[in-house]
């Protein structure tokens, strides 16, 4: 198959975040400092070649940068400054814009200007929609109960529609993420039943972050793992609780529990997260993009709107409680329609998918090569 | 040229951060000068970030009304088409684009900012630098200092002894020869080493025109261009190298063991001791820092002196100063290799069996503490202490495998930026080493870009790999310890793979660095070191052993990486220039003499005369 050389690829990829890639001379200390390169996926430095190439198709098919989750080493030893770890992080984003079918996904990584935009245009029309619903069946001074001002069974309604809605689109990128690097690749051919025999990798790989945790340091993973178990605590609990959570001034704590812990988590880490971006403590945190602190910031806004409405709520301050939940959802709209399947969201789905294909693909190759017996050059041992 | 033409406008265009090579250069100030020179009509610094674009050039050239340009700057070379173009664009004459090249007259640093100042005045005026910065003559002395004795000292010194001319000979060791000494074989040849060397440590040594001074070190020169004044600091040898006859009694005697720094401190010494049989003076010497009868003042031992069958030792002997007056300096201070415990993950300091290349050198030397066998580090008890020590011993067993890896320390901007040049080809000998040695080992080069430049070099490497080495593209990325010898992980980026496999020994390719001291030297000298520690030669292309002052020459790797082939070729034309100025009987004063003012003044005078088209006066020798 011919191959299409991109010569703006390293261009197109600087927009994304990458940096310096053009320093690297391929000594593969990179790929040697990493846990995670072994006999199938060698990386990152032939991810580096492929840009440096301008190989478009290679890099849309690579599922490498997913096997990636940035702790940093590779940057920190490299001896030409060509930041792989930074590298992998903006063909992430890359990779995010290609599976994405709508082209929004590109053009909020390429201009942090638009997604502010859209940020912006959303939240307004969610605010304006609230309002005028609200005022059109309730009194601003009730929070809850009969003539509230934005009953929650009546915007439970929009919660799952709008869930519908974001799994779908989330959904058709998946299916391209699956055409591009596996279901297009006429080389490796992964038998049917490989796919539910690995399928508990999705929800294992979602849930534990277990590739993660296998990183020298582990302290990422550890914040990283908090973050999302608080973000899907709160998720479940409005989805399949808002019955038990919502309904105030009592405070259910079997189900509230569980909400102040995910509220801390949520705060806690964003704020680390934010503060280490600032002071660049780690080695991920040195190069950060515009998205990036879009993200965190938006994070950080729905959770402490979240918690001072929730305040409000039991304090018995129904007209600012209904004002500050309309703010929490000018904030909570726009992240979930924006980023989930756009943005940096959408990597909850891409990395368990990434280890379910990757592990099938290495199965795969490894047993191919059983059969074939591919020549092993200066590899043993006398 | 019509006289009648509009009158001369020329813009500068300072393009300072092209190679990052500059440092301590203080440009505004060079942009001030520039501006008071005469028909300079704009001075523009060029955006370090965006590539020159001709069409913007082009616009600047003609909104400015340039006739002329001149791009100054570390490097400028490279932007000379673009602003040719630009030239042409803006319907000016290409051929009055010129450069003030700072790297070419060895400006890289504030030290020389002078050198960079004249450069720009001598382009702005169309004349070459050497001809408007000419230091004036002055008579020199017939004496020379060379320091350092190591291949390139000692052929300098040799050449010129050998010419009839008197040569002090200062080295900071016990016995000349330097690193060369140490060496097993020769690359790509495998001439034995100290076949080649020492015949010459030899010759110097019996040399009546050459005057050794070991255990010596530079301290202090004064004086002026062509008759410098050196104080030279004597440390106290204790041993007199007239009468010892190196019978090696009070070696017997002597209760004291260090490490042995010509062996690498893979074995240990006495304190009193011979670093190698062929030590030039051949004599022993006391180390006084571990000496138990200088450390406790007389009170204690003493043993070697009542042993001594001719009464050479004098253990109270005081260091004392010496001065020389000499015409001409030539600074052969060489190098000190890159500390491998500096890069913690390959584990050298830590795991026994981890070498670094002059270790290895002196394990496979026929000479050195194994007879040349290639053996492991192995454990065992001190008898006195009971503590566990790494040995080489000759009974071991050898290493059925050994990993070399490259570039250790070079052409890494966390450590070295350069590249050391000579370890590629060390690298390649120690395999070729190995396999002749242990024919059923196994042997890997983990190498980044292969680097066999010279000649007969990449034969070597095709003849290395015939032998049956595994050359591996890619560099080792940790070495750790396994339940048998080692592990050893990098990327083979050949055949895409990570190759983790066992070892049993791995030599670190460790690179050059200019040699401890060297930084003192250069200050008590007033020369330049360049941003790496390298010293600066007068001019990279033409003149590449001179220095900014007069009468002070540098021969070999203190000048910057190189082998042996080349450290003797450069020597014997630093020998060559020395010998011109003692012919001739004067020297140039430096450089630093001639201030930019008066290069500026020649050069507007030599400009004045092209004008009239009067014929180029001759370009002046540099010696």
């Amino acid at each position: 198959m011919a191959i299409r050389a991109n010569p703006h690829l390293i261009d197109e990829l600087e927009k994304y975040g990458a940096q310096d890639v053009v320093k690297c001379y391929h000594c593969g200390n990179c790929s040697a400092t990493c846990p995670f390169s072994g006999d199938v996926f060698v990386f990152p430095r032939k991810s580096m070649r492929y840009l440096q190439l301008g190989l478009s198709s290679r890099l849309q098919g690579n599922l490498e940068p997913w096997l990636c989750y940035y702790c940093g080493e590779c940057s920190e030893e490299c001896p030409r400054g060509a930041e792989p770890g930074e590298t992998m992080m903006s063909m992430r984003r890359w990779l995010t814009a290609r599976y994405d079918f709508t082209g929004i996904s590109g053009l909020f990584y390429r201009s942090a200007k638009a997604e502010l935009l859209a940020i912006v245009l959303v939240a307004l029309l969610t605010g304006l929609g609230l309002t005028l619903f609200g005022m059109a069946q309730g009194d601003i001074n009730i929070y809850d109960g009969p003539g509230a001002f934005l009953p929650a069974e009546k915007i439970h309604v929009f919660d799952w529609v709008m869930a519908g809605v974001l799994v779908v689109l989330l959904g058709i990128n998946c299916v391209r993420m699956w055409w591009y690097t596996v279901g297009a690749d006429k080389e490796v051919r992964i038998p049917p039943g490989e796919y539910i025999k690995q399928l508990f990798l999705v929800p294992w790989h979602f849930i534990t972050q277990h590739r993660y945790s296998q990183c020298d340091r582990k302290q990422p993973w550890a914040v990283h793992l908090v973050l999302m178990l608080s973000y899907l605590t709160m998720l479940i609990l409005i989805m399949f609780f808002l019955h038990r959570v919502q309904h105030g001034p009592a405070i259910d704590w079997k189900a509230h529990a569980f909400g102040y812990l995910a509220a801390a988590g949520l705060v806690g880490t964003t704020i680390y997260a934010l503060a280490g971006r600032v002071r660049k403590t780690w080695t991920h945190y040195q190069h950060s993009h515009e998205t990036d602190w879009i993200f965190l910031v938006l994070l950080l806004v729905v959770s402490v709107t979240g918690i001072i409405q929730h305040v409000l709520h039991r304090g018995g301050w129904t007209t600012a409680a209904n004002v500050v939940y309309i703010a929490h959802m000018m904030g909570v709209v726009p992240m979930l329609v924006l980023e989930v399947p756009f943005s940096k969201w959408s990597h909850m789905a891409y990395r368990p998918l990434a280890m379910y294909f990757s592990t099938m693909r290495e199965k795969a190759l490894l047993a191919e090569e059983e059969t074939e017996e591919r020549p092993q050059p200066a590899a043993q041992t006398a | 040229m019509a006289p009648t033409a509009s009158p001369k406008k020329i813009g500068i265009f300072f393009s300072h951060a092209d190679t990052g090579r500059l440092d301590g250069l203080d440009i505004p100030r060079i942009m001030a000068f520039a501006r008071e020179l005469p028909d300079v009509a704009a001075v523009e610094e060029l955006d370090p970030e965006a590539r020159p674009d001709p069409k913007i050039l082009a616009e600047t050239i003609q909104r400015l009304q340039l006739t002329e340009v001149v791009i100054a700057g570390d490097t400028p070379g490279g932007h000379k088409p673009v602003f040719t173009r630009a030239m042409v664009m803006a319907g000016g004459d290409p051929e009055l684009v010129r450069l003030a090249s700072f790297g070419e007259v060895g400006a890289a640093t504030g030290a020389a900012e002078n050198s960079a100042l004249a450069a720009v005045a001598c382009a702005v005026h169309g004349v070459p630098f050497g001809l408007a910065v000419t230091p004036a003559r002055v008579p020199v002395h017939p004496d020379t200092l060379v320091i350092g004795a190591g291949v390139a000292g000692i052929e300098t010194a040799l050449r010129i002894a050998g010419a009839g001319h008197k040569v002090h000979l200062v080295e900071r060791a016990a016995t000349i020869g330097g690193h060369m000494a140490m060496f097993d074989k020769t690359f790509p040849t495998l001439d034995c080493a100290a076949c080649i060397l020492t015949p010459k440590m030899v010759a110097a040594g019996q040399h009546e025109n050459i005057d050794i001074l070991n255990c010596s070190e530079v301290q202090d020169v004064g004086g002026v261009a062509g008759e410098y004044k050196v104080r030279v600091l004597r440390r106290a040898r204790r041993v007199d190298p007239e009468a010892c006859v190196a019978c090696h009694a009070c070696r017997d005697v002597c209760p004291v063991r260090v490490p042995s720094e010509f062996d690498e401190g893979i074995v240990e010494r006495k304190a009193i001791y011979m670093a190698f049989p062929q030590a030039i003076p051949n004599s022993y010497v006391v180390d006084g820092e571990n000496c138990l009868w200088v450390k406790s003042e007389g009170k204690k031992c003493g043993a070697c002196v009542k042993k001594c069958p001719k009464d050479a030792i004098h253990l109270d002997e005081e260091p004392h100063s010496e001065e020389l007056t000499v015409g001409n300096i030539v600074v052969a201070t060489g190098f000190d290799t890159f500390d491998a415990e500096l890069i913690e993950r390959y584990g050298y300091g830590k795991l026994p069996n981890v070498l670094t290349a002059l270790e290895f050198e002196r394990l496979t030397n026929a000479s050195g503490p194994t007879g040349g066998r290639i053996v492991t580090r192995t454990a065992r008890r001190k008898r006195k202490t009971k503590q566990e020590e790494w040995v080489f011993d000759t009974e071991a067993p050898a290493p059925r495998s050994v990993a070399i890896i490259h570039c250790v320390g070079s052409r890494d901007q966390n450590h070295n930026p350069y590249c050391s040049r000579v370890c590629c080809m060390y690298s390649l000998k120690f395999a070729h080493l190995v396999k002749e040695k242990l024919p059923d080992a196994a042997c890997y080069q983990f190498y980044i870009d292969m680097r066999a430049f010279g000649k007969g070099y990449e034969e070597f490497f095709e003849r290395i790999k015939d032998e049956g080495v595994f050359v591996v593209r890619g560099r080792t990325a940790r070495i750790e310890a396994g339940t048998d010898g080692m592990v050893i992980r990098g990327e083979d980026v050949v055949h895409d793979r990570i190759r983790e496999f066992p070892v049993d020994m791995v030599l670190l390719a460790v690179g050059l660095e200019p040699a401890r001291g060297a930084q003192r030297l250069a200050k008590v000298l007033d020369i330049h070191p360049g941003c790496d520690g390298w010293f600066t030669e007068l001019n990279y292309n033409t003149d590449p052993t001179a220095t900014n002052r007069g009468g002070i020459h540098v021969a070999g790797v203190c000048q910057g990486p190189k082998d042996i082939p080349d450290t003797v070729a450069q020597a014997s034309a630093v020998a060559a220039r020395v010998l011109g100025s003692i012919i001739s009987g004067s020297v140039r004063v430096g450089r630093d003499s001639v201030s930019p003012e008066e290069a500026a003044d020649t050069a507007a005078r030599l400009a004045s005369i092209k004008t009239q088209e009067e014929p180029w006066p001759s370009e002046p020798t540099h010696t």
